[in-house]
C-alpha cells in the first residue's frame, strides 16, 4: 500500500515536471527573432539527442556489468535502455530534420554531426535486431554487450563532431537566459521521464523472464 | 608469441594451399570496381570527388568476405572447440586472425587502388605515398571490427547471420575518414584537414584493435 502510494506520488511529480517543461517551451521561452516559433523544436530535439547518447552509454555500461557479473538483471537494463535510446535517436533525426528544413532549407545535410547521429541510430538498430534473433538469454546478453561496447566507441565521435570538424550544425549557439533556462528544464524533465520509462520497461522484462522460468519449471 | 605466429602461419599456408577465400575476395573487388566505373560517367573533377568513397566501399564489400571466413576453417573442420581450448590468451588468437585479415586487405587494396585510378583516369603515382598511408591506417580498424564480429558469429547458431547488419554501421567512421582522406589527397589538398582525418583513422585503428583484443574472450564463449 505504501509503495503503491509512493509510486503514485512519484508518477504525479513526473507528470507535473513534463507538463511544466511543455508549458515552458511553449510559453516561457521567448520567440526567436530569425526562425520564429519553429525554433521551439530544439526544446524537444536537444533533450532527445542527449538521451540518445545517454541510452547508448547506459546500454554499454549494462553490457560491461553483465560481462563481469553474468547477472541477467543487467541485460534487462540493457534492453530497456537500448529500446528507449533507439527511439530517442530516431526522434533526434526526425526533429532535427524539421528544424533543418526551416533553418537550412533542406531536410538533410551530410553534416558531420548529422552523419554521426545517423551512424549511432544504425548501430542501435543493428544491435537490437541481432539480439532479437537470439533465443538463449545469456548468449543474447553476451553478444549484445560486445556489440554495444564496440558501438559505444562511436559516441565520443558524435559528441565531438562539431568541435573537430566544421559543419552546418551549430556547436554551442548563443541563447537568451530564458531560452537557456527552458532548455535546461526540458532536458531535466525528459531525462527523468526516460529513467522512469526505462525502469518500467526493465520491470516488464524481469516479469517476462520470471514467467518464462516458471513455465519451464512446471 | 609463438602461438600468435603459429596461427598466422597456419592460416596463410592453408589459404595459399586451398585458395578458398582470397581469389574470391579479389574477384569481388574487381567486379565491384568495374560496375562502379561503368555506371559513373563523370568529368575528371567530379570523379576526384567520388573515387574515395567508391574505392573504400569496394574494399569493405570485398573485405567482408574475408572477415566472414576468418574462422570458417576451424568451424567447418570441427576445430572450433580446439581453438578455444588452446592454452593461449584469446587476445593472442584475435591478434593472429586480425593480422591475417590485415594482410588480406593489403593484398586487396594493392589491386583495387591502382585499378580504381586507372578506371577513373586519375594519376596514381602522384598520390602513392598518401594512399599507402591511408590504407595502412584504415585496414587495421576495418580488420579489427570484422574479426571480432566474425568471432561472435562463429560462436553461435541462429543469431550469427544477422551480425552482418551491424558491421557496416560500426565501420562507417573508418570508411568515411578513409574516403575523405582519399578525396583530399586526390585533390592535392594535403593540409591540416587531411592530417586530422588521418589522425582519426589512426585513433580508430588503435581503439578498435584494443577493444577487439579485450572483448574477443567474451565473443567466442559458448
Amino acid at each position: 500500500m505504501v509503495s503503491r502510494l509512493r509510486t503514485y506520488c512519484a508518477e504525479s511529480c513526473l507528470a507535473v515536471l513534463m507538463a511544466g517543461a511543455i508549458l515552458a517551451a511553449c510559453l516561457l521561452a521567448p520567440t526567436e527573432s530569425t526562425m520564429g516559433h519553429a525554433q521551439r523544436i530544439i526544446y524537444v530535439h536537444v533533450p532527445v539527442a542527449w538521451l540518445g547518447l545517454v541510452g547508448f552509454l547506459v546500454m554499454a555500461g549494462s553490457g560491461l556489468a553483465y560481462l563481469s557479473r553474468r547477472n541477467l538483471a543487467w541485460d534487462h537494463w540493457f534492453q530497456a535502455a537500448g529500446e528507449l535510446g533507439w527511439l530517442c535517436c530516431g526522434l533526434t533525426l526526425a526533429t532535427g530534420s524539421l528544424w533543418a528544413h526551416e533553418a537550412w532549407g533542406t531536410w538533410w545535410e551530410w553534416d558531420p554531426r548529422l552523419t554521426t547521429a545517423f551512424i549511432l541510430w544504425a548501430v542501435y538498430s543493428g544491435v537490437l535486431l541481432v539480439r532479437a534473433g537470439i533465443d538463449d538469454p545469456h548468449r543474447r546478453a553476451r553478444v549484445g554487450a560486445v556489440l554495444a561496447v564496440l558501438g559505444a566507441l562511436d559516441v565520443p565521435l558524435v559528441v565531438m563532431a562539431t568541435r573537430w570538424f566544421r559543419g552546418l550544425h551549430p556547436a554551442t549557439p548563443e541563447m537568451a537566459p530564458w531560452m537557456r533556462l527552458t532548455l535546461l528544464i526540458c532536458v531535466a524533465a525528459f531525462t527523468v521521464f526516460f529513467a522512469w520509462l526505462a525502469n518500467r520497461r526493465r520491470e516488464q522484462l524481469e516479469l517476462d523472464s520470471r514467467w518464462v522460468h516458471l513455465r519451464q519449471d512446471s | 608469441m609463438a602461438a600468435f605466429w603459429w596461427i598466422v602461419h597456419k592460416d596463410l599456408v592453408s589459404e595459399f594451399r586451398s585458395r578458398r577465400v582470397w581469389p574470391a575476395m579479389l574477384l569481388l573487388g574487381i567486379v565491384v570496381a568495374l560496375v562502379f566505373s561503368l555506371q559513373v560517367e563523370l568529368l575528371a573533377e567530379q570523379k576526384q570527388q567520388i573515387v574515395g568513397g567508391l574505392l573504400w566501399l569496394s574494399v569493405f564489400f570485398a573485405g567482408a568476405m574475408v572477415f566472414d571466413r576468418s574462422f570458417a576453417a576451424e568451424r567447418d573442420e570441427g576445430c572450433w572447440d580446439g581453438l578455444k581450448l588452446l592454452p593461449v590468451s584469446p587476445g593472442a588468437v584475435f591478434l593472429a586472425k586480425w593480422t591475417v585479415n590485415v594482410l588480406a586487405l593489403a593484398a586487396l587494396e594493392s589491386l583495387l587502388i591502382p585499378l580504381f585510378f586507372v578506371l577513373s583516369d586519375l594519376p596514381l603515382a602522384a598520390h602513392a605515398w598518401q594512399l599507402a598511408l591511408i590504407a595502412a591506417l584504415a585496414s587495421p580498424g576495418l580488420a579489427a571490427v570484422g574479426t571480432l564480429v566474425s568471432g561472435l558469429a562463429t560462436g553461435g547458431g541462429k543469431g550469427g547471420n544477422g551480425l552482418v547488419l551491424v558491421v557496416l554501421p560500426l565501420v562507417i567512421p573508418v570508411l568515411l575518414a578513409a574516403a575523405e582522406c582519399t578525396r583530399l589527397a586526390v585533390a592535392q589538398q594535403i593540409d591540416e584537414a587531411w592530417w586530422r582525418w588521418l589522425q582519426l583513422l589512426g585513433v580508430f585503428a588503435i581503439v578498435f584493435i584494443t577493444a577487439g583484443t579485450l572483448l574477443f574472450e567474451y565473443a567466442i564463449e559458448d
